[in-house]
């Protein structure tokens, strides 16, 4: 099941939640330069905590989190090729995944229409 | 010294400083008190967050004193509020005797670096003195990284009348126009302000049209925001802060004064 939030994608597979990139955000943000995780020593995300630093062509932003969350992983891939997060592939342009999510808070989020892929 | 002494002082010392600003400068004449000020305001402007010596920061303290001060400066007493706790307020931020300025910078958050150049974050950071550049610059070292747009930054307000400056990048609006994010970013830089002007126990703000110049948002979509943002946070955090929306333009001025429901 996918879902949105904060301009972001949050994909459930069992127990992790993926928040990736959506088309709107990558078109709003330009071409990315640089990515730094924010607190990469801390292992729990509250809502609205900061995921990540980033700066594109057309904005310096922070990533917030729509949800809360345990990481159980982070994408270092964008450190050193930033750009991955312009790709249009899932695979590619994910960002953190997550664990412990409540439920509730995942459902009450907007759904998004599923596409014949 | 009187004001034009100090500018040759200060022009001299900015010109023999030798940090790369001298060329940029050179199509500027150094006749009238009137091109003295240009060219002082445009070195400072140019000029890289270096330290400067005492006795430049005096003479350039008291030069902005006077200068600042040759204006009506106006308070909180001055105006009457449109309701409790808004205040609207069409003027030059810089000659606002508040306790909190806001200034629309950019991502960079050393001030703008164009000589002269009409923008609030230029006439912000040339009547407060050099001082501004140097503390926006250590804000932004001790960060690691430029500025995000929709968070807020605190520094004193060194020469200006008020007490503070709170520097906030809005979003920047391109040639696609203005999507929901920009619009969520707009109203986040207004609420980053008001919470660090609490949580630094202030009691008035005032507000420039953040975005609007430079960023290119409408005019007329940021004022809604703006008021709309500013409004939900005080009733929210049942914040006691007097809120000044200060317009520059005859355009903001009829748009404030509409959404706010005023009379022309």
């Amino acid at each position: 099941m996918k879902k949105r939030g904060e301009y972001l994608f949050i994909e459930k597979n069992g127990d992790d939640f993926t928040i990736s990139m959506t088309p709107e955000l990558q078109d709003d943000i330009g071409t990315v330069g640089f990515v730094e995780y924010a607190d990469a020593d801390t292992d729990t995300l509250e809502v609205g905590d900061t995921i990540l630093n980033l700066e594109a062509s057309k904005t310096v932003l922070e990533l917030a989190s729509p949800l809360a969350g345990k990481v159980v992983e982070r994408n270092e891939a964008l450190i050193s090729e930033p750009t991955l997060l312009n790709s249009a592939k899932p695979e590619e342009n994910w960002v953190i995944k997550l664990t412990d999510v409540d439920e509730d808070a995942f459902n009450k989020l907007e759904g998004v229409t599923r596409y014949i892929s | 010294m009187d004001q034009e002494a100090r500018l040759d002082y200060l022009i001299d010392y900015l010109l023999e400083e030798n940090i790369d600003t001298k060329e940029k400068m050179d199509q500027y004449e150094r006749g009238t008190a009137q091109e003295k000020l240009a060219l002082f305001r445009g070195l400072c402007n140019v000029r890289p967050p270096e330290p400067v010596t005492d006795q430049f920061t005096r003479v350039q303290d008291a030069f902005l004193t006077q200068w600042n001060n040759a204006r009506t400066l106006t308070a909180l007493n001055d105006l009457e509020a449109i309701e409790p706790q808004l205040y609207l307020w069409q003027g030059d931020i810089t000659s606002l005797a508040v306790d909190v300025i806001v200034n629309a910078a950019n991502s960079d958050f050393i001030g703008c670096t164009k000589a002269n150049h009409d923008c609030i974050d230029n006439m912000i950071h040339t009547r407060a003195g050099v001082a501004l550049r140097l503390a926006c610059d250590a804000v932004i070292k001790a960060q690691g990284r430029r500025e995000p747009m929709g968070k807020a930054k605190i520094t004193k307000a060194y020469n200006l009348p008020s007490d503070y400056v709170i520097h906030t990048v809005g979003p920047y609006i391109d040639g696609r126009g203005v999507s929901l994010l920009k619009e969520k970013l707009l109203a986040s830089s207004y609420r980053s302000c008001l919470a660090l002007a609490d949580e630094h126990q202030q009691k008035t703000i005032a507000f420039c049209c953040i975005s609007t110049g430079e960023f290119n948002f409408p005019n007329g979509r940021a004022a809604e925001i703006a008021i709309q943002t500013v409004k939900a946070y005080l009733s929210d955090t049942r914040s006691a802060l007097n809120v000044i929306f200060n317009v520059f333009k005859d355009e903001d001025l009829h748009i404030y004064r509409a959404i706010l429901g005023m009379k022309e």
